[in-house]
């Protein structure tokens, strides 16, 4: 189908669309295996909920929701081959490599969903419980047992596998790994398999099949069929338990959440930031996960007013960029309209500096805010936490001084005694910065805390 | 035979070596202490199997009493409490009878424990030692017990508990129910009952006829249970640790308890009894069951876990060195997090919070509204044992975990940014809505698939008890959808400029009062930004449509008999409630997606041009533009100047303009020809030096074009 011509056409029905997309994808021989496996899915789904109703039984109906939940995921897994050939559009800024995040998001919850459905008709079944059949329900067991465990381990799922390392055991988990630790002290070739964390997919696979077994064993022994009922709840619980840490790990990807585990690595950086030449504060962090592992990020950097922003750029930059790949750095400064400290070779810069750009004053209001002693204008907000990422996103732009009506050119050259008379101010403020820099050494020996103490130091010359 | 198995197999792993764990002592030399350690336990079970045998003859309290008398007298003559060692003060005095007042009441309850469920459940319901029950307790109830298997054993020990009570075919209720004086319906005791009785005798059971007799079992059980175990357990505690002392003696307890439990009246215990019968009878009471050996295996596996040492502690946290090198860790970890609160006051607290703002207000009135219904519905199910209501209330009660969810997702939106959630909790907001949508859909699946059903096969409804719950359930909900719709146009006020929106909030007003819930499910649409409330109020509107569904199919089959009405109508509100969630669902996605918000799209569009037109701007690149939550749209540029501009100033002015253009978190990386030479001179990969030397080659060539220009 010509791709590129339909792409034009901004109006196309949504199967179009979608057909358009998947004409993406198709390329590859791995679509067509998720594919394959997709339909044996939807017959081995469709052939255990016939089986479901036919014993009656729950336990068996919440194994077969686990079946759907593969089908989920090898939607995911196709989601994810289709992220990795789709480019960035204009709309969509930052990729679709999130559509992959939400894919395992929403088919976790669903999953999570699927159980709980199972425990409240467990509970209703509890106040009357019906007769099991036991005539399939070992097949179908049996059947979504080998199925799940053929999909699992044939199919590579990069979305899922990446998740199930990345985020926190689950208790099936802990309990497996904390039984099979005894086991691999008597045995410890098996370690390979069970330590240090299984794979909860083929986990909760084996377990609940399990379940199934002793479920039929009890039936047909003594028609027990309350066991139906309750081993439906442990593979419900069970499905909570795996699906749980998954959700809550990708839910916080998708709540752009600075991930835990990088806090101290930019920690260290952010430390080494503001340790550079010429910063004085860092706030306004903003870092949080893309899709599953690329880092994005913004910050703000106050510098002081005679440092070089481009220079203090490229090295923060170069600093957080080996941790955050998309990355924007603000350089602000205070008070940026008087001209910068006349030292060496900035002193005989003024004069062209004046003919060059014409400073402005800023307005009334610009001046009433200004306290006269210090060279920094007080913080509107109230004194910042004591770290400087709990800065919220309200008050983002404190570097805004005059409002954008004012032009700041054309005010001419009537003003231009200006600059020297703010020399005087600018002279007054030639202490605090010395004691800015006398201060930062002494705060880095406390970690976490950088940026915020100097803002109360500076004041006091 | 048995305590030679029981000894030899308790030896093997104690006396094995090549364990992993923490350094032990050899356990070799604790062999001998462990194989008596397993004997007297094993007497014991002896004893306690005899005592039961004794007290179907004997009256509770005199074998009490006998009992307790023998080990004094017998404790007394070995220990010399009066002669020997200091004086016992008044203080003790009074400790002593205290003591021994607690130690009555709890040996009385323990031995009538034991004529009511035999011998076999009160050795697997009463040995268990001290640190098991510590353990248990405190996996029970401070939630800290050390780590999965401490929860697993406790785990083991209730299931263990309900296998005994549900599932063990001990028919002690039926046989208490034949005998009021209790169970005494084994032949033998029978036989000694109708002795007893045609002596003419006061029917009291310790009538026996020759107390002589009776000399040898007493003897062997004051012996077996209280001497033996008592001095062996105070040996073994001293001499091996506590929980390993505690390990091996429970186990063979309940071991030599299911032994025995098969086997006493069997002949081949003949000459342990010291009760010496001549007739034996095959007991039919308490007998073995799958439950009970089931229950006494997970007794087993339980006090196994919780009676092993606790690794607590394991998981300290690494401070630093000591000068000797050696790395210092800190275990206190735990005992700092718990800060304590009282639950008075919390709940005060979060009521405090939930209460002050509009939303959550809502949704938590509406909730108890909710939950109310529910427990009225509840208990009229329970009291008129009518398992529709009851199955119904539960229904609600699953709907109301939509509602909790919400009220949950409002309170944490509006808690303080912290350095995770740097920008604040309000996406929380966002993704509960997409929850709720999921959820939703699911709902939807599932009625669909229920009707469809229903549609192949029509059940015969019984339909008189649906009508009253439906109303109700109807009218509960138009008070949500009132109260929802209510705080909905008013977030839809203060919502600017949602294209969706405007030409639906007509229709809102209008119908909102109207009890048809049709006109409603695309009046939500394109409402606020607030997609939890959104979400909340779908469920709402699900329920109601639920309820309609109901009436109306009870209407047409009471009225017409067509039993096809309640499908279709379930089909029909399967349809209903999906539709109505896609629109919630794709803006949420949107938003998760980090998508350019629709509503500012034009007005971005514009901003951007106008951002080309600052002076000494060469080019922007990356510009990201999302909303992040309901009242943040966040925003990242770079831009390119040249050489001769302040950057501050463009800083400025781009601030200016895109704060016009409706985001309000923006930063904006101004670079100049100077940083892409720093980057290159920093930057050691060579891969990074080719994108540097891109972005100056296309510098150069936009600064050509300006100076051109």
């Amino acid at each position: 189908m010509g791709t590129i011509h339909l792409f034009r056409k901004p109006q196309r029905s949504f199967f179009g669309k979608l057909l358009q997309e998947f004409g993406l994808v198709a390329a590859d021989r791995r679509t067509w295996k998720i594919l394959l496996f997709g339909v044996i899915n939807l017959t081995c789904t469709g052939f255990l909920l016939m089986w479901c109703s036919s014993t009656n039984s729950i336990a068996l109906t919440a194994y077969t929701y686990l079946t759907i939940f593969d089908l989920f995921s090898l939607m995911t897994c196709l989601i994810s081959y289709w992220v990795m050939m789709r480019k960035p559009s204009p709309v969509y800024s930052f990729g679709f490599e999130r559509l992959e995040v939400l894919a395992v998001f929403a088919s976790t919850v669903l999953a999570q969903l699927g159980a709980l459905f199972i425990l409240k008709e467990s509970v209703e079944r509890f106040l009357e419980q019906p007769e099991i059949h036991t005539g399939r329900l070992l097949v179908g067991t049996f059947v979504a047992l080998s199925f799940n465990l053929f999909t699992m381990l044939s199919i590579r799922n990069k979305p899922f596998a990446y998740v199930s390392e990345a985020a926190s055991t689950s208790w099936l988990q802990e309990h497996v790994a904390d039984l099979s630790r005894s086991v691999c002290g008597i045995i410890p070739g098996l370690s390979s398999v069970f330590l240090p964390r299984m794979n909860p997919f083929v986990l909760i696979d084996l377990a609940g099949a399990f379940a199934l077994c002793i479920t039929y064993m009890l039936i047909e022994i003594n028609n027990y069929f309350a066991v139906d009922t309750a081993s439906a709840i442990a593979i419900a619980l069970m499905t909570f338990g795996t699906m749980y840490p998954m959700s809550v790990y990708s839910g916080k990807v998708l709540l752009q959440t600075t991930p835990p585990h990088v806090i101290g690595q930019l920690d260290k950086l952010l430390r080494e930031v503001s340790t550079l030449d010429g910063v004085l504060e860092v706030r306004n962090e903003h870092f949080w996960t893309l899709g599953f592992g690329s880092l994005a990020g913004s910050v703000h950097v106050r510098i002081r007013r005679d440092a070089n922003e481009q220079m203090v750029l490229a090295h923060v930059t170069n600093r957080l960029y080996t941790l955050v790949s998309t990355l924007t750095v603000q350089i602000f400064k205070d008070d940026w309209i008087r001209p910068s400290l006349p030292s060496g070779p900035v002193a005989a810069n003024v004069l062209n500096f004046s003919d060059h750009h014409i400073i402005p004053m800023p307005p009334l209001k610009g001046i009433d805010e200004l306290n006269p002693v210090t060279s920094t204008p007080t913080k509107p907000s109230s004194p910042p936490p004591e770290f400087s990422f709990n800065t919220p996103g309200k008050n983002v732009n404190p570097v805004i001084l005059l409002n954008t009506q004012t032009r700041p050119y054309g005010l001419g050259l009537n003003h231009g005694h200006i600059p020297y008379s703010s020399m005087v101010n600018q002279g007054l403020g030639v202490p605090g910065i010395g004691a800015t820099q006398g201060f930062r050494t002494g705060f880095t020996n406390i970690p976490g805390r950088y940026g915020t103490n100097n803002r109360i130091g500076q004041p006091r010359p | 035979m048995e305590e030679k198995y029981g000894g030899d197999v308790l030896a093997g792993p104690g006396g094995g070596g090549g364990r992993l764990g923490p350094v032990d002592v050899p356990s070799a030399r604790f062999t001998k202490y462990i194989v008596l350690l397993c004997f007297t336990k094993f007497l014991k079970a002896v004893g306690l199997f005899e005592s039961y045998d004794l007290l179907k003859a004997v009256h509770i309290v005199q074998f009490i009493f006998i009992l307790k008398l023998g080990t004094a007298f017998i404790l007394v003559l070995f220990q010399k409490p009066f002669s020997s060692g200091k004086s016992i003060t008044r203080h003790q005095w009074i400790k002593i009878f205290k003591h021994a007042v607690a130690g009555c009441i709890i040996s009385l309850l323990w031995f009538f424990g034991l004529t009511l469920c035999g011998p076999l459940r009160t050795l697997l319901l009463f040995e268990h030692s001290d640190i098991v029950v510590i353990s248990l307790l405190s996996v029970l109830f401070t939630g800290s017990g050390g780590g999965p298997a401490k929860t697993r054993g406790a785990a083991f020990f209730i299931i263990a508990v309900i296998c005994l009570l549900l599932f063990d075919n001990d028919d002690l209720m039926a046989k208490m129910a034949e005998h009021p004086e209790g169970h005494h319906d084994s032949a033998l005791t029978h036989m000694l009952y109708t002795a007893i009785a045609f002596l003419g005798v006061a029917d009291h059971k310790s009538k026996v006829e020759s107390w002589f007799s009776l000399i040898t079992p007493f003897t062997t059980v004051i012996f077996f249970v209280m001497i033996l175990d008592f001095y062996v357990d105070a040996i073994c505690s001293v001499k091996i640790e506590v929980n390993k002392c505690a390990r091996y003696g429970s186990f063979t307890v309940f071991i030599s308890a299911l032994l025995f439990g098969n086997f006493w009246t069997h002949p081949i215990t003949d000459q342990l009894r010291a009760m010496n019968r001549a007739a034996h009878q095959e007991s039919t009471e308490h007998v073995l069951s799958g439950g009970v050996v089931v229950s006494a295996i997970f007794f087993i596996l339980s006090a196994n876990i919780l009676s092993s040492p606790s690794k607590r502690g394991q998981k300290g946290t690494l401070i630093g060195y000591s000068p000797e090198g050696t790395p210092l860790y800190n275990f206190m970890g735990d005992a700092f997090q718990h800060t304590s609160q009282s639950i008075p006051r919390f709940i005060k607290e979060s009521l405090k919070q939930i209460l002050e703002e509009n939303d959550s207000r809502q949704i938590f009135y509406f909730l108890c509204l909710n939950l109310l219904f529910t427990f009225v519905e509840l208990f009229y199910g329970v009291l008129t044992n009518s398992l529709g209501l009851i199955s119904d209330g539960f229904h609600m009660l699953f709907d109301c975990s939509a509602l909790v969810m919400g009220l949950f997702a409002a309170l944490m939106s509006r808690w303080k940014a912290t350095r995770i959630f740097s920008y604040g909790y309000g996406r929380i907001e966002i993704l509960s809505g997409f929850i709720n949508g999921l959820f939703l859909m699911v709902i939807a699946f599932f009625v669909f698939m229920e009707s469809v059903a229903r549609l192949i096969d029509p059940p015969e409804l019984d339909t008189h008890m649906l009508t009253p719950v439906s109303v109700g359930g109807l009218i509960v909900n138009l008070i949500g959808i009132c109260a929802f719709s209510h705080a909905h146009n008013h977030t839809h006020g203060a919502s600017q400029g949602s294209c969706h929106s405007s030409d639906h909030s007509h229709s809102h007003h209008t119908h909102s009062h109207s009890d048809h819930g049709h006109g409603h499910s695309h009046g939500p649409a394109g409402g606020g930004m607030n997609a939890n409330m959104r979400g909340v109020f779908l469920h709402v509107l699900a329920d109601t449509l639920g309820s309609v569904g109901v009436i109306v199919s009870t209407i047409l089959i009471e009225q017409f008999g067509w039993f096809i009405a309640d499908p279709l109508c379930s089909l029909f509100i399967a349809i209903l409630i999906f539709l109505s969630v896609i629109p919630l669902i794709k803006d949420a996605c949107q938003v998760l997606l980090l998508r350019l918000p629709p509503e500012y799209e034009k007005e971005l569009h514009l901003a951007l041009e106008k951002i080309q037109k600052i002076e000494g701007l060469i080019s922007y690149r990356d510009p990201h533009f999302w909303r992040h939550s309901a009242n943040i749209v966040a925003g990242t540029i770079h831009i390119q100047v040249t050489s001769d501009v302040l950057e501050q100033r463009i800083v400025q002015q781009v601030t200016g303009i895109l704060k016009d253009a409706g985001v309000n978190n923006l930063t904006i990386q101004v670079e100049k020809e100077a940083y892409f030479q720093h980057m290159s001179g920093l930057s050691t990969g060579f891969h990074d030096v080719l994108a540097m030397t891109k972005q100056m080659e296309s510098m150069k060539y936009y600064k050509d074009g300006t100076y051109i220009m």
